[in-house]
């Protein structure tokens, strides 16, 4: 039922097995999956080295590059997706004017939110550009708390940057990167379904439905609420497991400054 | 242990939800007498009653809306009308009707982003509007169903559970077709192609000067073209059959012929840029392509005029407008019509004085009123009265093409199954050559066999 | 020898640091430039956005802010996302602190069992819960509708904060029980042998040096709080009542009526302009509370 009525049948766990034999489910849980992983890794990646660059080194205007990396993080997704939207543009976005100067003027236009190959990435792209800010500003927080004595000792000992950043800053902030693990799951599932509302509808063709898109879809368009919901338990046990392995694998020593 | 017994606490209480699933059995249409209704509870000392109409707001504006229903307030004493008009109707009135807060009267087309009319009609949800056919019009003596030009209120969208009974009453309709610019038909001595054939040879030529031949706004543009075609390759039976997901209908020569061509049209002859977006957001740059010479040809609405508007254009710009080409020489030519519909919700508190009110509606008064925005009502005659670009586009039955009517028969929701999906939304794997013909077809198939056991 | 290797470095050196200068610039100059650019579409006329979206808008053209303001109500809506940011901080703070401060600071009896549930907290997203939400209230209203005559739980500003102050207590008690955990019991000590109560020492002693990670915490806050708009969507229906978000995507909803871009690029930098200009005035406060706080874990 659409929820405009009163009427509910109990159907057990009839859903639930629909569900595991719906070729729709797996597209939508292959894309949801890619962008938890293309996400999490890039994001993680790129805001570790940017924090250690921006805490480590001293640099001219560091407190407004700081500012500045934040700002996507304050803006609505509404925002975001408009912006995105425009940048993508196959004929007079930014992107493919921008890479014209590499691939030649009488080259085809990219369709960045077009080609069912390429979208998923884009998508992930404009989740990236959102989400580096928040974690670079979480890991300059633990990153500042270690002690300086320890990195001067360190390059007395002949330590080059490469081997300084993974034998002591890495494992120093190693609590707060396995916290941000769990963060990057959940933010990711919430914010992936916010930037497809409102950036591509799921499509085309369901290149880019996620889990809560889906979830909303049937719903509330296909009148399938029971089933909507089950998606929706699947999705919190899903992410819960995940949120627990990754926790589990990521169990060190804690070591103390 | 804990870590298990909170997460099973938080997993029962969501699994409780979903384990409510959609029920076989259907209260049809019955009105429930609800007293969820404040509103009405308050004014119920006064005289006056409360109808309480909700209109989505579209490109007519919202304000034509406040102007009938003064003159209706004026024609009914003791009559008040609250109106809710939103670009977000479904967001705006939806979170109230599922706690038992129904307006009156909804104007809402099937169709829509949320497929809110599709889910009341789903659910049995909707009061039963025949009676209004043969209801006078108020203030004139000829009954609504003589005014209506035949066939609106025949066709599966009005008389959804094919019963005879009409739930949902037609407003404003227009016709679709193929939009292109006649300026430069025009300058190119290019003719506007009346079959399938000289199409293709059209669609060579402009190749050749970098114009492609076809474009389309969002794959859900493709319902018009696709019924229309229908109507084409089997006559209005076959478009029943086809719609109403008959067995093996898709297998038939007819439907191949159909699936061929939309194949041909769209891996070949579609602007690449289109599927990237064709989406609720940036469908208007598709449209723009039309504008700017880069295609020639896109199915659309009567209502892209006034979409595109404020849009700069190439130069000796002019809307034309045309059926879909024959199959072939002399053969029959569609258009399908696309209108919207009003309709009453089961749990409407005054049914009655809503059904007076659609009455009046299509009273020349009314219809006057709304002809002033361009919103054209299926009155008899209300074509002549019109001009400009509108009398192009609503004479296009008088020229030849036949109308087409009617949409995939609604069934019981089918989880995980939705037809317009299916058909429509594949064809943006068509143009970037995701999905093959074969496959498109397959899931077409597929589809119709998990709803035809579903069909009301 | 030595020198000639000293030398060496300071050239690497100063390689490396020009590269760093280079990578940075760039990720600011990509962040900057779609932010610039939605500020430059909000003043073109509508005409213009057919055309080139990079090209520099021909004039400022102001009348978009005021039709955004008045014309599309969003002036109204701001004043609904104001007082409902502010009510649902109020409230969070004066639950989110002392909570996390006792859960935190004091053993009892199931204190492990509320510091999981609030974790699991963690995982249940908005998104999905928010229809049973809503049924609730619902369910409450027709209840209520009984004793009151009206219902009183939708279409109300306040219930949508004590909702928003609910749904950020899971990640705001994380954050701040863990920026309590890292305190040392000495101040606690030495206020108990001074005689003040528990109370008071909290209000006192740990709240005006938690104060950083409190601005941390209000502007987090603050920012889903303002930019949140399925909530709010569903539980204000009235149109009397919508938030500046949700507002923001009546805008947007083009679909088949007059585009009206410049009023909807507007529109877009009205809400997004309190929050820069909040977050420039925290921003020094923001890092130090994360510095100090509890998520570096």
């Amino acid at each position: 039922m659409g929820g405009y009525t009163d009427n509910k049948t109990f159907v057990g766990f009839q859903n639930f097995s629909k569900l595991f034999q719906s070729e729709k489910f797996y597209q939508t849980f292959q894309n949801s999956v890619l962008l938890i992983v293309i996400v999490t890794i890039v994001t993680f990646a790129l805001a570790l080295l940017f924090a250690s660059m921006l805490t480590r080194e001293k640099l001219k205007g560091q407190n407004f590059l700081r500012v500045v990396f934040y700002i996507p993080n304050i803006l609505s997704v509404v925002v975001i997706s408009a912006i995105f939207s425009a940048i993508f543009d196959p004929n007079s976005g930014l992107l493919n004017a921008f890479l014209k100067l590499f691939r030649g003027f009488q080259a085809e236009p990219i369709l960045w939110l077009g080609d069912q190959k390429i979208v998923i990435f884009s998508l992930a792209g404009a989740m990236i550009w959102q989400a580096i800010g928040y974690y670079m500003v979480m890991y300059m927080a633990s990153m500042a708390n270690i002690p300086e004595s320890l990195y001067e000792s360190a390059g007395l000992e002949g330590a080059g940057r490469m081997t300084q950043f993974f034998q002591i800053t890495i494992p120093l902030i190693w609590t707060n990167i396995r916290t941000t693990l769990t963060f990057f799951i959940i933010s990711t599932i919430n914010m992936s379904f916010l930037f497809v509302m409102t950036m591509t509808s799921g499509g085309p063709d369901g290149a880019t439905e996620v889990f809560l898109s889906y979830m909303y879809k049937e719903a509330y368009t296909n009148s399938s609420y029971g089933y909507g919901m089950a998606i929706g338990v699947i999705v919190f046990l899903f992410s819960f497991a995940l949120a627990g392995i990754l926790n589990a694998v990521t169990r060190r020593e804690h070591l103390e400054y | 242990m804990k870590k298990i017994l909170s997460l099973a606490i938080t997993a029962a209480l969501t699994l409780s939800l979903a384990a409510c699933g959609n029920s076989s059995e259907n209260a049809s249409g019955t009105t429930t007498n609800s007293s969820n209704n404040t509103k009405t509870n308050s004014t119920s000392t006064t005289e006056t009653r409360t109808l309480k109409l909700a209109a989505l707001e579209t490109a007519y504006g919202a304000d034509v809306w406040k102007e009938i229903t003064a003159a209706f307030e004026k024609a009914t004493p003791g009559v008040k009308v609250e109106t809710t008009i939103d670009k977000n109707i479904e967001d705006v009135i939806g979170p109230g009707m599922k706690s038992g807060d129904f307006p009156d009267i909804i104007h809402l087309a099937v169709g829509q982003q949320k497929g809110l009319t599709e889910t009341f009609v789903k659910d049995n949800n909707l009061t039963d509007l025949t009676d209004v056919l043969s209801m006078t019009v108020p203030g004139e003596d000829v009954t609504v169903k003589d005014k209506l030009i035949p066939g609106f209120t025949d066709t599966s969208i009005t008389n959804p559970y094919n019963d005879g009974k009409t739930y949902l009453m037609p407003m404003f309709y227009s016709p679709t077709g193929l939009f292109f610019n006649e300026g430069l038909f025009e300058e190119k001595g290019w003719k506007v192609p009346e079959t399938w054939d000289e199409m293709w040879a059209l669609g060579d030529k402009a190749k050749a000067e970098g114009i492609a031949l076809f474009a389309y706004p969002m794959p859900g543009y493709f319902d018009s073209f696709f019924y229309a075609l229908l109507n084409e390759v089997g006559g209005a039976d076959f478009f029943n059959k086809a719609t109403s997901y008959t067995e093996g209908v898709w297998e038939t020569p007819e439907a191949k012929q159909a699936f061929d061509l939309i194949t041909k049209l769209t891996s070949t002859y579609t602007e690449k840029t289109v599927p990237a977006n064709a989406n609720k957001d940036n469908f208007t740059k598709n449209q723009q392509l039309i504008l700017d010479n880069k295609a020639l040809f896109m199915p659309n609405g009567t209502w892209v005029v006034g979409e595109m508007s404020k849009a700069p254009r190439a130069e000796g710009f002019k809307w034309g407008f045309t059926a879909l080409p024959a199959l072939k020489e002399g053969g029959d030519r569609y258009s399908y019509t696309f209108f919207e519909q009003i309709w009453v919700p089961a749990k409407a508190e005054n049914a009655d004085l809503a059904k007076q009110f659609i009455a009046y509606l299509y009273s020349d008064e009314a219809a006057a009123i709304f002809a002033k925005v361009g919103a054209v009502q299926p009155i008899k005659g209300m074509s002549e009265k019109l001009d400009g670009d509108n009398k192009l586009f609503y004479s296009i039955y008088d020229s030849g093409a036949k109308a087409a009517m009617g949409a995939f028969a609604t069934t019981d929701p089918v989880e995980g199954v939705n037809i317009s999906d299916t058909v429509f939304r594949s064809i943006d794997s068509l143009v970037t050559g995701a999905k093959s013909q074969e496959d498109w077809v397959n899931g077409i198939i597929k589809a119709s066999d998990a709803l035809r056991a579903a069909m009301k | 020898m030595i020198t000639d290797n000293r030398s060496r470095r300071g050239v690497s050196d100063k390689l490396y640091k020009g590269f760093i200068y280079v990578v940075l610039i760039a990720l600011a100059v990509i962040i900057l430039i779609p932010v610039l650019w939605a500020f430059m579409a909000s003043v073109k006329q509508d005409s213009e956005f057919y055309g080139n979206p990079w090209a520099l808008p021909l004039g400022i053209h102001l009348q978009n802010f005021a039709d955004a303001w008045l014309k599309a109500k969003m002036g109204s809506f701001m004043l609904n996302s104001v007082l409902v940011t502010a009510i649902a901080l109020g409230l969070l703070l004066i639950v989110a602190l002392p909570a996390s401060y006792v859960l935190s600071r004091f053993k009892f009896r199931g204190n492990a069992f509320l510091n999981m549930m609030f974790m699991a907290g963690l995982f249940i997203n908005v998104n999905y819960i928010v229809v049973p939400i809503f049924l609730m209230l619902n369910n409450g209203d027709k209840a209520l509708r009984g004793i009151l005559g009206h219902p009183v739980l939708l279409n109300n500003l306040f219930v949508l904060a004590v909702v928003y102050a609910a749904m950020s207590l899971p990640f705001t008690i994380y954050l701040m029980s863990g920026y309590f955990k890292s305190l040392p019991k000495e101040f606690e000590e030495a206020a108990s042998v001074d005689g003040a109560g528990n109370f008071r020492t909290m209000v006192q002693i740990i709240m005006p040096m938690a104060k950083p990670s409190i601005v941390t915490v209000i502007l987090f806050n603050f920012l889903s709080y303002w930019n949140e708009y399925i909530i709010s969507m569903t539980l204000l229906t009235k149109p009397t009542f919508k938030t500046l978000p949700v507002g923001l995507m009546n805008l947007m909803a083009a679909q088949k009526s007059a585009v009206q871009y410049g009023q909807m690029y507007a529109g877009l930098v009205l809400v997004m302009l309190p929050t820069l200009i909040i977050y420039i005035l925290v921003q020094k406060k923001l890092t130090q509370g994360m510095t100090m706080g509890g998520l570096k874990g």
